[in-house]
């Protein structure tokens, strides 16, 4: 049966080995924050407006370079240009064609009299004939200027004016053949590149991120106050990538090396240690295959939370190790068979606590939860299938062992006495007051472990150049293209209304360059009103007689739009049809004040089919809810593990689960009294302790005075301690404070758990 | 960012590079802080037969901008300052204004104006290949072609001819238009009276 079992085993790890030689040659690895994120079941079109927009950008590359003038920031922009030349293997200027331009603007040519800019269409509306002949006669004598159609074609000179109003979309002008802007006390140049290699290519190095260093270090030694802001998804992945590499072989490495050297210290022995790295390797491995079955794509992170399995997964070989050492080589069998209920017990509660994980509709949380709980598994697997049959030989009780497993008899235990009570009570107001100052924290920066620099490098860049915001914006919906154009025609007017009171600096719309035919129409029929007075004054006064250009009698459709070479600059606003509406997206720029974003959603209000979404809004009550319902799956969860503990051990489960329950809530009073917020993710952190911490009880009490129980449970506290601990290292905030929580939670719950243990001659079964 | 609106940008802008320096011409010119004079503008334009002739004066003060005033074919005026572009018929009624700080590529505008009317030969270098020629003792000629593709779409050449002072100008633009201006009573004095100093201002 045992050998059956083995033999099964070694056919599944024969599987998980060759589906690990495709996965690695084929690396299919997340580094997008965005795909941590939930996705919106109940709204699928938010979800695609943002992964459109998000996708957009993916190689570029966005630079400014700045100085106290102009010459000197021409002369860091030729600096900064020379490096990024220098990497023409990873980098490539934007190409500007001018060819681009001339086209759309030709393609707009023929419906020129049915664009109109608000302000104009304004004027139009109310200007008496002697206005419009006036204007038509100063812009007809004016000495030269940029003209992009003969006369007859805008004697009133408004085609200028609606192009420059598209133009208003960014704050750069063209100076000195560059793109120049000047803002805060600098005059910048803005430089376009693109990375040409994948962004999210794994061990790649940090390549385009050392060069823009390399330029930004060249801008500031060549120019006084000379400086570079550098914004793209290409630096974010990159930066992505090393972390998470140097994360993984920070906490995987460490804490693999921890565990041998523990196993080593206590048996003195090679195969303990041979067979505990097999358990571990297996388990990770097997952890690689399940969730890269389910998931497709693995991401970054969850190899990141996956390195601290290691702390986690090798109890089980050191509960059996513990327990069979100084014993024969024959009575391995029924020493397993000894261990298997506590080790079941103890397994299903850590399993059942990992996909706990996965409650919550965070991708990334259910990656993370499925790595660990098929990683647990695999490794209890392992030890049960495998250590009986590959460990033969004899293990002899090492002293550091023997000294260790004593220790639990000096170990102080509670009792009803006057000094004990009174500890009680210290610890309960103390618990008490930390928790009352704990403070919850639920905004999206959690789950962005992006260096400081980069981000405040982004905020500079978008106030710069005026970029419009990625995170808020209205979704506006129709049963077809025309009436979403209506719509968002609806919507501008009441933005202008906050544009002219400077609550934010503009929009970016389709309607802007694709209006609704109803409006084409209307401004086709101002404009044709208005020049036919211009042409009038001008024939009258000049005493020739011109006649206006003809234009196109059909409105321009969406279908010829988006075919044609103006459709590029809007594209990713326009969703086209989801499900059996139609959608589109408008965009605001110079949106800095978080408090404005109130009177933003108070515009889509009454207004059909317009929702204002702010995904960061949303996505931190998201984090609040669910921090909310996993806190309530705790105090369940307790309640569920009693139950369990008092099925198997009767009126002394108290013992293995007020530790834990204890360990929770110091930990709480910990964050509380040091400040820290609490987060989903601390909550994360407590429910997996509810899944570990008893286990170590759940041991003391399965083998009562038992020391190499006390041993196993020691080096497993010691060993998850040292993996959660550098995952508290991480970067990533939420990374960090899961780990943290966990770190407490276990040092606090494992000094505690011997101290609830049974009274010597005291058996539960 | 877009390339897109970065060509666009580019349309609209008026800016340029340099090339050499016609270094006797510069000595010729007289360096003037404030110029006025008469002018007279005779435009050629697509759709009309004859050219558009205006007459009228202006003022040119250095750093501060242009007043350009028209008296016939109708009253008008046209201030160009750093800050804005503005003009008015003086019957009222028609009137535009464009505010650079919505608009900067004004500055440049007004940038290359003044060297226009100036014969600043050392800022129209940055912006333009100048090839020239002295004429006689005092006068000279100037051709300017832009460098600048920005510039280019606007102007397909420009002719400058002078001494002591800019006496015409020739601007061929990229769509076939083209205007002649010629300056005439050309004076540093009197400085700028109230109203004009207030236009300037602006």
């Amino acid at each position: 049966m045992a050998n059956k079992l083995a033999i099964l085993w070694a056919l599944v790890v024969l599987a998980v080995g060759i589906h690990q030689v495709q996965f690695w040659r084929s690396a299919s690895l997340d580094t997008d924050v965005l795909a941590l994120l939930p996705e919106d079941e109940q709204a699928p079109e938010v979800d695609a407006a943002t992964r459109k927009l998000a996708d957009e950008a993916g190689r570029q590359l966005v630079l400014l370079v700045g100085a106290k003038d102009w010459p000197s920031a021409q002369k860091a922009a030729d600096e900064a240009t020379r490096v990024l030349t220098e990497s023409s293997d990873l980098l490539e200027p934007a190409v500007v064609d001018t060819s681009t331009l001339e086209q759309a603007v030709d393609f707009y040519r023929p419906y020129r009299d049915r664009l109109l800019t608000p302000a104009q269409r304004k004027w139009l509306a109310h200007a008496t004939p002697e206005e419009l002949g006036g204007t038509a006669l100063m812009k007809l004598y004016q000495p030269a200027g940029a003209q992009l159609t003969d006369w007859n074609a805008d004697p009133l000179g408004l085609w200028q004016d609606w192009w420059q109003a598209r133009a208003a979309e960014t704050s750069a002008r063209p100076r000195d053949g560059r793109m120049w802007l000047s803002g805060e006390e600098r005059e910048w140049v803005l430089l376009m590149w693109k990375s040409k290699v994948s962004a999210f290519a794994l061990g790649d190095g940090s390549r385009v991120t050392a060069t823009v260093e390399r330029a930004r270090a060249k801008v500031e030694a060549s120019v006084p106050g000379g400086r570079l802001v550098a914004a793209g998804v290409p630096l974010y992945a990159e930066a992505a990538a090393a972390q998470a590499s140097w994360e993984m072989s920070t906490i995987g490495f460490g804490s693999l090396a921890a565990v041998l050297i523990l196993v080593w210290l206590t048996f003195r022995s090679l195969r303990p240690i041979l067979l505990v790295g097999v358990s571990l390797t297996l388990g990770c491995a097997v952890a690689l295959t399940v969730t890269a079955l389910v998931f497709d794509r693995v991401h970054l992170l969850t190899l990141v939370f996956g390195s601290s399995l290691v702390g986690v997964a090798e109890d089980y070989g050191f509960h059996y190790f513990a327990a069979r050492q100084g014993k024969a080589p024959s009575e391995r069998g029924p020493v397993m068979r000894a261990l298997l209920p506590g080790m079941v017990l103890a397994l299903v509660t850590s399993v059942v606590a990992y996909l706990a994980l996965g409650v919550a509709p965070f991708p990334g949380l259910r990656q993370m939860a499925v790595f660990s709980a098929a990683g647990l598994t695999a490794a209890f697997l392992t030890v049960v299938c495998w250590f009986p049959s590959l460990d033969t030989g004899a293990l002899p009780i090492t002293p550091f062992a023997e000294r260790f497993s004593a220790s639990i008899t000096r170990w102080p235990r509670i009792a009803s006495t006057p000094a004990w009570w009174l500890s009680g009570a210290v610890v309960t107001v103390l618990v008490a007051v930390g928790i009352w100052k704990l403070e919850p924290r639920d905004d999206l920066r959690q789950l962005q472990g992006a260096p400081a620099n980069l981000i405040s490098d982004q905020r500079e860049l978008g106030r710069l150049l005026g970029l419009p915001s990625p995170a808020q914006f209205f979704l506006v919906q129709g049963d077809n293209d025309e009436q979403v154009l209506a719509r968002e025609a609806v919507l501008k007017t009441k933005l202008d209304a906050l544009v002219s009171e400077k609550v934010f600096a503009g929009y970016r719309a389709v309607s802007d360059w694709l209006p609704s035919e109803a409006q084409q129409r209307e401004d086709s029929a101002l404009s044709a009103r208005a020049e036919a007075h211009a042409v009038a004054a001008v024939s009258e006064s000049t005493g020739e007689a011109p006649t206006r250009a003809a234009f196109s009698p059909e409105p321009l459709t969406p279908k010829q739009f988006l075919a044609g070479p103006a459709a590029a600059v809007i594209r990713q606003q326009w969703l086209g049809t989801l499900g059996k509406a139609q959608y589109s997206v408008l965009m605001l720029r110079g949106l800095n004040d978080p408090k404005v974003l109130p009177r933003l959603e108070e515009v889509a209000q009454g207004l059909e089919g317009v929702r204002w979404v702010d995904k960061t809004a949303e996505i931190s009550g998201l984090l609040s809810r669910y921090r909310r319902i996993m806190g309530g799956l705790i105090v369940a969860g307790y309640f569920a593990v009693l139950l369990t503990l008092v099925a198997r051990f009767g009126r002394q489960a108290w013992r293995a689960w007020v530790p834990s329950v204890l360990g929770t809530l110091l930990t709480l009073a910990i964050f509380g009294w040091a400040g820290a917020p609490l987060q989903l993710f601390t909550v994360l952190g407590l429910v997996l302790l509810l899944g570990m911490g008893v286990d170590y009880g759940i041991f003391l009490l399965e083998h009562p005075g038992d020391g190499s129980a006390w041993l196993a449970v020691a080096l497993a506290g010691v060993s998850t301690l040292l993996s959660f601990g550098l995952l508290g290292l991480s970067a990533t905030p939420a990374l960090r404070s899961f780990g943290l929580a966990m770190l407490l939670g276990e040092v606090t719950i494992w000094i505690l758990t011997p101290c609830f243990r049974l009274p010597p001659g005291k058996a539960t079964h | 960012m877009k390339p897109f609106l970065v060509l666009m940008l580019s349309l609209l802008s008026l800016s340029a590079h340099a090339a050499d320096l016609v270094k006797d011409v510069r000595a010729r010119l007289v360096d003037a802080p404030l110029v006025r004079g008469q002018f007279e503008q005779k435009k050629t334009v697509q759709g009309f037969k004859k050219p558009l002739v205006s007459k009228g004066d202006f003022l040119l003060a250095r750093d501060q901008g242009v007043l350009w005033n028209t008296r016939t074919p109708f009253a008008s005026t046209l201030t160009l300052t750093r800050k804005s572009l503005s003009a008015q018929q003086a019957t009222g009624g028609a009137a535009y204004h464009l505010d650079s700080t919505k608009e900067p590529a004004l500055a440049a505008v007004n940038e290359l104006l003044f060297a226009l009317l100036s014969g600043d030969v050392a800022a129209l270098q940055k912006r333009f290949t100048v090839e020239g020629a002295l004429v006689g003792d005092k006068g000279w000629k100037l051709d300017l072609t832009p460098t600048d593709a920005g510039l280019a779409r606007v102007f397909k050449h420009i002719h400058l001819e002078g001494d002591g002072y800019v006496r015409q100008v020739q601007l061929d633009e990229t769509r076939g238009d083209s205007s002649v201006i010629t300056f005439e009573q050309l004076a540093q004095t009197p400085p700028p009276d109230a109203t004009e100093a207030e236009r300037l201002g602006k």
